[in-house]
Order: C-alpha cells, then structure tokens, then sequence
C-alpha cells in the first residue's frame, strides 16, 4: 500500500517536472516584448590610448563596444533621464566647455546644485572614487547618482527605465549594445553601463604642446618651460610651486583627496562643505576633495567644487598665498613667493596641456 | 551487481588514499598589522604629541610602501607580499590600534625565523612609472612618484608642528622619502609559527618619535630639492631604531 502511494507521488513529480520543463522550454514572448529579430554583433571598442598614459581598464562585465558607446551618448545627450525631460548629462558636461558647464554650481531640474561640475575628460583613466567628494565607487556608480537626485534630475530610475522601455529607438539600442531578448530586460544597470561606457571613451591627450614637448616633437617657449620647472620641482633654485603632487603628469590629476586651503576652520569640525570626510565619516577627510585634471584647465572655468575663481590667474594667486588655514590643509599648501613673471611662466605652462579639438570630435558631440 | 558494487568501493577508497597524500602540505593565513605608535602609544592622527625642546607635533599622513616581504625560514624566503602602500593614517584610536592590515592566505604550515622586507622599492621597479601598473597596483598611484626625482615615494610623513609650544600648529611639514639610494632592505628575526588552516597575527609596529629623532623638521619641513637629501637620509637611517616585530 505504501509502496503504491510511493510510486504515484513519483510519478505526479514527475509529470509536474515534465510540465515545468515545457513552460521554460517554450515560453513565447510576446511580439511586443520581442528584441530576438535585431541582430546582435558586439564589436569591441579599441581605444587610443595617448603617449604615456596608463592602460584604460574596464570592468569585466561592462566592456566596452561600439555600440554600447553609441547608446551611452545617446543617453548622455538625452533630457529623457530627468523628470521632465529639461536635463541631461550633457546640460553639465557640454563638449565645447570640454566636457565642464562654465558655472560655480551646476542647474539641476529643481534649481542650483551644491557643487560645481567637474570635467569628464579622462576619466576612464581613474579608478578611486568619482564626483568631487569621492561618493561613488565606480564610473557606473556615478552615472547612476543624477538621475535620483532630487535637485539634479529629479527623477526615479523606475520612470526613466519605462520611458525606455516604450521609446521607438531605445530598445533596439540596448538590444545592439547587450544583446537582451527582450524590451523588459531593460534596466538601469545596463543604461548606466552604457553611459559609463561612453564617458570612458572621452580621452584627451597626446597632441597639446606639453605631449608633444615629452615625445621630443618640438620645444616648449622660454615661460612655458620655466613654468615646466616649476610645476614639476626639476629646478632647486626656482620656487616649487607644488603643483605636481596632486596634479602628476601624465593625467594631471590624482586619485586622492586633498585639503587645498579653500576653506577656513579652526578644526576639523568646521568646514561648511566636509567634502570627502562626508562620505567617509572620518573628520580628518573633512575639507578634502579630488584633485581634477589640469588639462584642457583653460576651457574648465569657474575652478574649484565651489566655483571660487573665474580664472587661472585668480588660481595661481591662491595658491601662491598659501590659501586659507585649517588643520589637514596640505602642508604643501604654502605662501610660495613668486614673483608676477614666475607666475606668468606658471601660467603659460598650463597653457600647454589645452587640447581644443576635444570641442569638436564627432565622436562626442550630441547624436540629436 | 556485487561487482559493480566492489569496484565503486575500490573507486572510493582509491580516492580517499590519494586524497590524504595532497593534504599532506597544510596551509595557514598570514596577517600583518602595521601598526603606527608614538613612543609605546598608539598613534592617531592630529593628537597633539610631544616633540623635541618643548614642541608639540600632530600627525596627518603616515605612510610607508612595503615591498618584497617574505616570511624567513633560515635564509629561504616565503613571498607574502610584492608590494602594500601602509596607510597608517587613522584619526580613531581602535582603528589606529589595528593598524593597516596586509593578508596572506595559503602559506605552507611550519616554523618561521623571521621577516624581511623592503621600504620603497628596488631599482628595477623604481625605474618604471605609475602607468606601466594596473590600478589594483599601489604603484599605480602617481600621488606615491615623483618625478624631478625619477622615483616612487617611499614612505610618508606629514603634519603640523607647534614650534613655540603655544597650541597654534604653525609650521606644516612633509618629509617624503624617495631614490634609489634611499630603498632599504629589513629584516627582523622572531619566531613565527604559521599552523594549518588559522591566523597567525603579526605586527610591524613604526615608532615615529624614534622614527623623528633628531629630524630638525623645524629647519627643514619640507624636501623636496633633489639636490638635498640630508634630512630623508637620517630619517630613513632611523628605520633600524624605530621599526619593530611583535606578535
């Protein structure tokens, strides 16, 4: 008897296995939904990398294409991702400012942000924490911060991921750039998998006259190169003006954080931006913020998180005065005596690393 | 059926014997804590400590780049690490107590003499550049090269000095270590005993007043002129006086 019972209840699993199998064996997908019909070619995307410059890592589950690039700057240019369609990367990241908005504080959907924007040129080539105060750990992190953020763009993933979803091109371009089946495989990972795909595409280096001087191609002017000197320390007997510890070559940036004497406090407690000690917790991070990139600085103003100088005179002269006081400023932040010709040299040297053609590459303009 | 039954307990027991034989080699974990103190205590960064001649000192970076440490048994090196960037910067006590940590799995089982290893790195690897490493790497972190002096910093050491003992830091130094001149090797002589399958705990523990001794910061707190090493030199002098094991 109790055998019988045994052999029915085996073979009623049995048959429910059978059933399930066939529901995933033949499971249609509805013609709408269906992506299966647009090929999918993945060409992986070789980049150029300049004279000098580290290898561009990618995430392994996130390499980059040819057609992931294009749909990342498809949505890099697109307002679609704001809540009500007035807003897009690009509105903070504009090519022809390379890649920076010409504002102390960037607009947003719901007015002025807390911060300036920084310049994405190069930013594939860093791999420590993204945005001013280090808030994000990856590029994808990052391009996944504005959306949501109620002044940015205001908007929910949710809403961007449906708009995708019924838009007449978009799932076709995220079939070509990831191969899903399916519309509803749509999803904020893979668009800002594919916005930070595109934004690791944005290089610039190997043709300003500062590379061209460092491959031995031509000679940089008498001021150009007294500035060289001075910003990289080579000579004892000109003033250091400090300038190669927290912008080296060949990037002109760090990866670190760093107290430039923009702020006055007493303490560590002070501050009235923490910047990175915000995102850390530790209060000896309070008043650090990363060190940006120095090429194309000619095209980038205002300069700083908080847009303190119009100019790059005006950025000379802070740190010639040794900028405000407060504990964790970099010791290297110091009253450094140069004279108006030194900072003029200073100056012209930082003329070296401007690449204008950046401004008008196909490859980064807007495809609308 | 008993055939087949035999031959899979044959199967089995084969296993089994070959099995045993690949355990034979036991592995245990390795972790290093380096640790920063200021005379005995542990170091915190911007707590105030005494200085030389009535001066107090605070701390804001604290760092040294470790390479080729290998643990010791007679003269045969096991490699545990190629290269760490110790951060000992910790402005929390029970953070600046544990010390940076530096793991190091599946180290043959045994007795160990020792430990070695280098501050900086050798010619050879100084004379590459951040780009020519991946970004896992620490020598990937062009804030750790110079380049007026063709090399990767070795160790650095930042803060304020209150020179006149009135509670007002008013001189900011940075002393950062460098060339290859300058790389030294260390080795410390402790029993060590790495057991199979748990952590044996070690500290590499960094004095920074007898690491300062006799440094006059107040003359010279910054050193970056290629052409005048002196003050980097004592420091780095000091790392047999100042750098210790425990366990």
């Amino acid at each position: 008897m109790g055998f019988r019972h045994f052999k029915f209840g085996l073979t009623l699993i049995g048959f429910a296995l059978l059933v399930a199998c066939q529901d995933t064996i033949t499971d249609p997908i509805d013609p709408a939904d269906d992506l299966r019909d647009i090929p999918y070619h993945p060409i992986s995307y070789i980049p150029n990398i300049p004279f000098g410059f580290p290898s561009l890592e990618q995430p392994a589950d996130n390499p980059m294409t040819i057609d992931g690039i294009r749909l990342g700057r498809k949505l890099f240019f697109d307002p679609i991702l704001s809540i009500d369609s007035t807003i897009s990367c690009s509105s903070c990241h504009l090519p022809e400012l390379s890649f920076a908005d010409g504002l102390a504080f960037s607009q947003g959907v719901n007015g002025t942000t807390a911060r300036g924007s920084m310049s994405i040129i190069n930013v594939g080539f860093h791999n420590n924490r993204f945005f001013w105060d280090g808030r994000a750990a990856t590029l994808e992190d990052q391009a996944h911060m504005p959306v949501e953020d109620p002044i940015e763009m205001g908007e929910l993933w949710e809403n961007v991921v449906l708009k995708l979803k019924s838009h007449s091109t978009y799932p076709e371009d995220f079939r070509k750039a990831f191969g899903i089946e399916r519309k509803t495989e749509i999803n904020k990972d893979l668009a800002t998998k594919a916005i930070a795909q595109f934004e690791r595409s944005v290089i610039s280096g190997g043709t300003t006259k500062y590379d061209r001087f460092i491959k031995g191609e031509i000679f940089l002017e008498e001021d150009e190169y007294n500035g060289y000197l001075m910003f990289f320390d080579f000579d004892p007997t000109i003033p250091d003006a400090e300038c190669g510890h927290c912008h080296n070559a060949p990037l002109f940036a760090a990866e670190d954080f760093f107290n430039n004497g923009l702020q006055a406090s007493a303490d560590l407690l002070g501050f009235a931006d923490p910047g990175l000690g915000k995102v850390t917790g530790n209060i000896s991070d309070n008043g650090k913020f990363k060190a940006p990139t120095l090429r194309n600085a000619e095209y980038t103003a205002p300069y700083m998180h908080n847009g303190s100088f119009q100019t790059l005179e005006e950025i000379i002269e802070h740190y010639n005065s040794g900028g405000l006081n407060s504990p964790n400023k970099s010791p290297l932040i110091r009253p450094l005596h140069l004279t108006p010709s030194q900072k003029s040299d200073l100056l012209a040297f930082l003329l070296t690393l401007s690449d204008s053609t950046i401004h008008t590459n196909p490859e980064y303009q807007s495809p609308f | 059926m008993k055939n087949i039954l035999f031959f899979l307990v044959a199967v089995g027991v084969l296993g089994l014997i070959s099995c045993k034989d690949d355990d034979e080699t036991t592995y245990g974990t390795l972790t290093i804590n380096v640790k920063a103190v200021y005379d005995g205590e542990p170091l915190s960064t911007f707590s105030t400590y005494d200085f030389d001649n009535g001066e107090d000192i605070q701390f804001s970076l604290i760092s040294l780049m470790l390479s080729d440490i290998d643990l010791l048994n007679q003269a045969a090196g096991t490699p545990i690490s190629d290269i760490a960037l110790a951060d000992m910067s910790f402005d929390n006590l029970t953070a600046a107590e544990k010390g940076f940590t530096i793991k190091s799995m599946n180290i043959k089982t045994g007795s160990y003499t020792g430990i070695r290893f280098g501050i900086g790195v050798k010619p050879d690897i100084n004379a590459m550049k951040p780009a020519d490493f991946p970004s896992t790497n620490p020598l990937s972190n062009t804030s750790y090269y110079w380049i007026p002096w063709s090399s990767y910093i070795f160790s650095k050491t930042e803060g304020l000095l209150d020179t006149l003992g009135t509670g007002l830091f008013d001189l900011p130094f940075a002393l950062h270590t460098g060339s290859d001149g300058l790389y030294v090797e260390l080795e410390g002589g402790l029993p060590i005993v790495i057991e199979s399958q748990k952590d044996t705990q070690l500290d590499i523990i960094v004095d920074y007043k007898d690491l300062l001794s006799s440094i006059p910061i107040k003359h010279n707190p910054l050193n970056h002129n290629p052409e005048d090493l002196a003050t980097i030199t004592a420091l780095v002098n000091n790392y047999a006086t100042s750098i210790y094991l425990a366990q």
